[in-house]
């Protein structure tokens, strides 16, 4: 089960998940729907790969075969290494050690009967069988890490805000020292002035423990923030990958550019730019339709489609300055010569 | 609809504690559960209570009447029925106690096993239950009884297993929700293992319904127990049990009529109180899962501080003027609480407004209370909110409900939820449209179809005919809009219109907004936490924090140069598509819920510039310049950052981006700025 073979942290290759769906009628085959195709992850210890992409884009399903809630169809993912394919009906308990989770509902991830310092508590006691004194102890240096005191733990999860709770779901993932934390949508259902508090916290957390993280956000204003590199998905597709400045400043994607441009920027200045541009883009684009069976799946929303993005999905082309765009624009030419229409991206944060 | 949120301090409080107080509040249960009680003593205390022995009798002091010896006469054989009654309890509760004791230890942890694991053990499982449960219980337990031999431990245990099948059907249907429910995700990647999750967690979040079902079999059981004593099955010739009374009162029922009465009554009360317990505590659960719903309340007059809010707030040529809007809800041992405190401000004829803040901000309750669309124990009053010049403060509900279908038009966060899934959307429409304007249904469908066009919904006139899961978000939201439209308002409330939809989906539906507000001249309070949505489409902008306005004044000038320290920390927090440089600024610390709001400046607890005045005495609203206002006791002394390094034309440069000016001290906390290694 182990593999001996070094490497990164996370190995995703080839990942499909597809799933059934409900028979409309009991003498119709039930349809198939591919939540994620065929697509590729790489993180290094102690990196954070940002996942983006809109709902439905597949990047929750992901997150979840990585953390073997879903069964793949499809592909292998090696983490912390082990072949995630092998495991049965038994996940062992080893890789829940190593491969933790926070989800997006900070309230609906917390069991409702049970007091925080009992939550935080549990993966103490199921993994290294810590009773009585020690454990809450533990429990709480580990409320202590993430910000909360420690009359907290007597708390029920209802009683504390929503940054206070995703702060409980941080210490309890924590409480096994992981190598690697799938943080899916961890911040967006937190208040904006809360938001920060928890990538601010989430990067602590990894300067002091070198943890990996695999962050799956919608924001890619957010995402840029956390990452150290991006890969964006698109309906079950990765469609470009690269080192988040880049991803950013000279998206080579035409998705991804759609995307920066909706980010609404809170100076009015900017954001009557990205109004035009955001325009100019749809402008040249009808609305998405029902998934096309072969192909981009971005064809029928790109500005810049061709009669090949229809039959074929496009292989992967290098971008300079790091990464590559699965995109037919750049086919064939070698590199990719991405956009260059965002040069006040580069502007520093405050 | 959208719920409009009853602030989370109205109903803290430990659940126990919280349960046992609204259980108070529940008269008739406890009353129905008292008797329970006296019949629990009864039965317990039966050897102590009896007057006589309830099996032997004097043949010759047969059916006598009440007396002083016998209090509720004796029987044929001369038993003494009272005494006979009290053992009776004993039976019937034990008999109760025996059967629902061996359904639930059959039913519970099965029906928890096949919705955990699904699959084929479900199928068989549920097969069973069906099959058992499509035979008439009581032919069904005569049956086996029947093979078995009577008797009461026997027959009750037959009961017991029969009932097994419907508390294993609903324990199956709640683990099978249950196991859905992300808490169960999260202990699962915790390491948890199948039984850890099975009763440690999803147990006790199913107790609730299981209890109640229990209370009810109980009584089911009694009754059980005495149809078939009555008919001989249960207990053995002359021991006491209701069911064996009435079967003898029946027997000399010529005789005495009487006799009939005391066992009769005995389980006719005693089922009663254990239904009644049962349908209480259900009330009871389904009171504490259920939140604040949409409800009808109707502004109150009352007479504010008569003072103009400052500029910022107030429009030249108003459609919408509020002011002094206070919401308040009663909060148990703490009066009441207010989270709207003193909202004045015009929303102009044309113009977009956008109302930011926070949960918890009290900004969706300030929109929905100009509706009348607040939860009932709610109490909103104002002293003036006037509408195109109309006075809407003191108008009755329906009086209310007439101007928000006509001129008034609203959007919610959710649309699909907002919409009812079992109509097509363009009868939805048409309906307001029918209601409102008087239309015939041709005129309507005609209406419709040309609001789906104002609304860039591709084919209209086929669209129309689709139900509501056949729309994604954004096309959902488009018809909510046309909705909306429908009586052409004047004024139009969007209540996060865009939070629930994808960030390219978003961008085409402000740009609808955009478009249709320049098309109607219709005016738009737009409700929002995205200060990115604000500076895309508002005009002006009034932030909220902890239940009143803070700051407001034109967007463009409020996000470069904000005049509240709360703007300032909003603004900096928001992460923005730039390259980084060290940590994100923050605010620390939440925002607290209305019980703890004080008297002095409601963000000073969070504010790097706070100082001991601020906390005296409560801060007002003054003028900043000739076009904004702002709630800070310090704003004259501060220069605060705001967005972007360009300033207009003909304006100074604000102060370096990224950092706080303060004149005299250096900013304590917040926006500081550390480099990463």
């Amino acid at each position: 089960m182990k593999t001996t073979d070094p490497g990164p942290l996370l190995r995703v290759r080839n990942l499909t998940v597809t799933f059934t769906e409900r028979r409309s009628t009991p003498w119709r085959r039930p349809g198939a729907v591919t939540a994620v195709n065929d697509i590729d992850l790489d993180i290094e210890p102690g990196g954070t790969l940002g996942l983006v992409g809109e709902s439905g884009s597949g990047k929750s399903t992901t997150a979840r075969a990585v953390l073997r809630l879903v069964r793949p169809s499809g592909g292998s993912i090696e983490a912390a290494g082990f072949e995630v394919g092998s495991f049965g009906r038994r996940v062992p308990i080893a890789y829940r050690r190593a491969v933790q989770a926070v989800f997006q509902d900070p309230l609906g991830s917390l069991d409702p009967t049970k007091v925080i310092g009992d939550i935080v508590a549990e993966p103490l006691g199921i993994h290294f069988g810590l009773r009585g004194r020690e454990r809450d102890k533990r429990v709480a240096e580990l409320l202590d890490q993430v910000g909360l005191a420690s009359h907290h733990g007597g708390r029920y999860p209802y009683e504390l805000s929503g940054g206070q709770r995703q702060r409980v779901n941080i210490a309890r993932a924590l409480a096994v020292e992981p190598k690697l934390i799938i943080l899916d949508e961890p911040v967006s259902a937190l208040d904006v002035s809360v938001q920060s508090q928890v990538v601010n916290l989430l990067e602590d957390v990894q300067e002091r423990t070198g943890v990996a993280y695999l962050f799956v956000a919608h924001d890619l204003a957010v995402v840029r923030h956390a990452s150290d590199r991006i890969a964006v998905m698109y309906r079950s597709r990765i469609v470009e990958e690269g080192p988040a400045d880049r991803i950013c400043e000279r998206p080579a994607h035409p998705y991804t550019e759609a995307l920066l441009a909706a980010v609404p920027d809170p100076d009015p200045a900017r954001q009557r730019l990205q109004r035009e541009r955001r325009r100019e883009l749809r402008a040249a684009a009808p609305a998405a339709g029902p998934r096309p069976a072969t192909g981009c799946p971005f064809a029928a929303r790109c500005p810049h489609r061709m009669p090949v993005c229809a039959e074929t999905f496009p292989g992967w082309t290098p971008v300079p300055d790091g990464g590559r765009v699965a995109c037919h624009l750049f086919g064939g030419e070698g590199t990719a010569r991405p956009s260059d229409t965002h040069p006040d991206y580069q502007e520093t944060s405050r | 609809m959208s719920e409009v949120k009853v602030p989370a301090a109205a109903v803290s409080g430990r659940s126990g504690s919280r349960l046992l107080s609204r259980l108070v509040q529940q008269r008739a249960t406890l009353f129905w559960a008292a008797v329970v009680l006296l019949v629990v003593l009864a039965a317990l205390l039966s050897p102590l209570l009896s007057p006589h022995d309830p099996l032997k009798g004097n043949i010759r002091e047969g059916l006598l009447g009440p007396s002083a010896d016998h209090w509720l006469g004796t029987d044929k054989l001369g038993r003494d029925v009272l005494s006979r009654l009290l053992y009776g309890a004993r039976v019937a509760l034990l008999a109760g106690l025996e059967a629902v004791g061996i359904a639930a230890l059959i039913g519970i942890p099965l029906g928890l096993l096949v919705g955990y694991l699904g699959g084929w053990p479900d199928r068989i499982a549920m097969r069973i239950v069906e099959g058992v449960m499509s035979v008439p219980f009581l032919v069904l337990a005569i049956a086996l009884i029947s093979v078995l031999g009577p008797g009461l431990t026997k027959s009750m245990a037959v009961v017991g297993v029969v009932y097994a099948m419907t508390l294993l059907r609903l324990t199956r249907g709640q683990a099978l929700a249950a196991r859905e429910e992300l808490y169960v995700d999260g202990v699962r990647v915790a390491g948890a293992g199948d039984r850890r999750i099975l009763f440690r967690h999803i147990l006790p979040n199913i107790t609730p319904p299981l209890i109640v079902q229990v209370t009810l079999m109980i009584a089911g059981a009694i009754i059980a127990e005495a149809t078939l004593s009555f008919l001989g099955l249960g207990v053995q010739a002359g021991q006491a049990s209701w069911g064996s009374m009435l079967s003898d009162a029946q027997a000399s029922i010529r005789e005495s009529f009487f006799l009939a009465l005391p066992p009769g009554l005995a389980i006719l009360l005693t089922v009663l109180a254990f239904n009644q317990v049962g349908d209480g505590l259900r009330d009871l659960f389904a009171r504490e899962a259920k939140g604040g719903s949409l409800g009808v309340n109707p502004v109150h007059h009352e007479s504010g501080s008569g003072q103009p809010p400052p500029p910022g707030l107030v429009a030249a040529d108003p459609l919408l003027r509020v002011r002094d809007l206070t919401v308040s809800f009663p909060q148990p041992g703490a009066g009441r609480v207010t989270v709207v405190q003193g909202v004045s401000l015009d929303v102009a004829k044309g113009e977009i407004l956008g109302l930011v803040g926070e949960s918890g901000s009290g900004k969706s309750v300030t929109a929905m209370s100009l509706l009348g669309l607040v939860p009932d124990p709610g109490r909103v009053a104002a002293s003036a909110v006037e509408l195109d010049g109309r006075e809407l403060t003191g108008l009755s509900f329906e009086e209310l409900r007439k101007v928000r279908g006509g001129a008034i038009g609203v959007v919610f966060q959710e649309p699909i939820a907002s919409l009812n899934p079992a109509y097509t959307v363009g009868d939805q429409v048409a309906e307001v449209l029918r209601e409102h304007e008087g239309l015939s249904r041709a005129q309507a469908r005609a209406r419709v179809v040309e609001l789906f066009e104002q609304v860039h919904i591709p084919e209209p006139d086929k669209r129309i005919r689709d139900y509501p899961h056949q729309f994604s978000g954004g096309m959902a939201q488009r018809v909510m809009i046309a909705m909306a439209l429908a009586c052409r308002p004047r004024l139009l409330v969007a209540d996060e219109p865009t939070t629930a939809l994808d960030v390219t989906v978003q961008g085409q539906v402000l740009d609808l907004l955009l478009e249709l507000r320049a098309e109607t001249g219709m005016s738009i309070l737009l409700i929002t936490h995205d200060l990115g949505v604000v500076a895309d489409v508002a005009d002006r902008v009034a932030v909220m924090y902890a239940g009143q306005i803070v700051e407001g004044g034109p967007t463009e000038d409020v996000f470069r140069r904000p005049a509240h320290p709360y703007t300032e920390g909003l603004l900096a927090s928001l992460p923005r598509n730039v390259r980084r440089a060290g940590r994100l600024p923050s605010i620390p610390g939440v925002v607290p819920p209305p019980s703890a709001w004080p008297v002095g400046c409601h963000f000073a607890d969070r504010c790097p510039y706070a100082r001991p005045q601020c906390l005296e005495t409560p801060v007002e609203l003054s003028a900043r310049g000739d076009d904004r206002a702002t709630r800070c006791v310090r704003a004259g002394e501060l220069t605060l950052a705001g967005v972007g390094d360009v300033p207009a034309a003909g304006e100074p440069l604000p102060p370096a981006a990224g950092r706080p000016v303060v004149k005299a001290d250096p900013p304590l906390i917040s926006t500081r700025i550390e480099k990463r290694p």
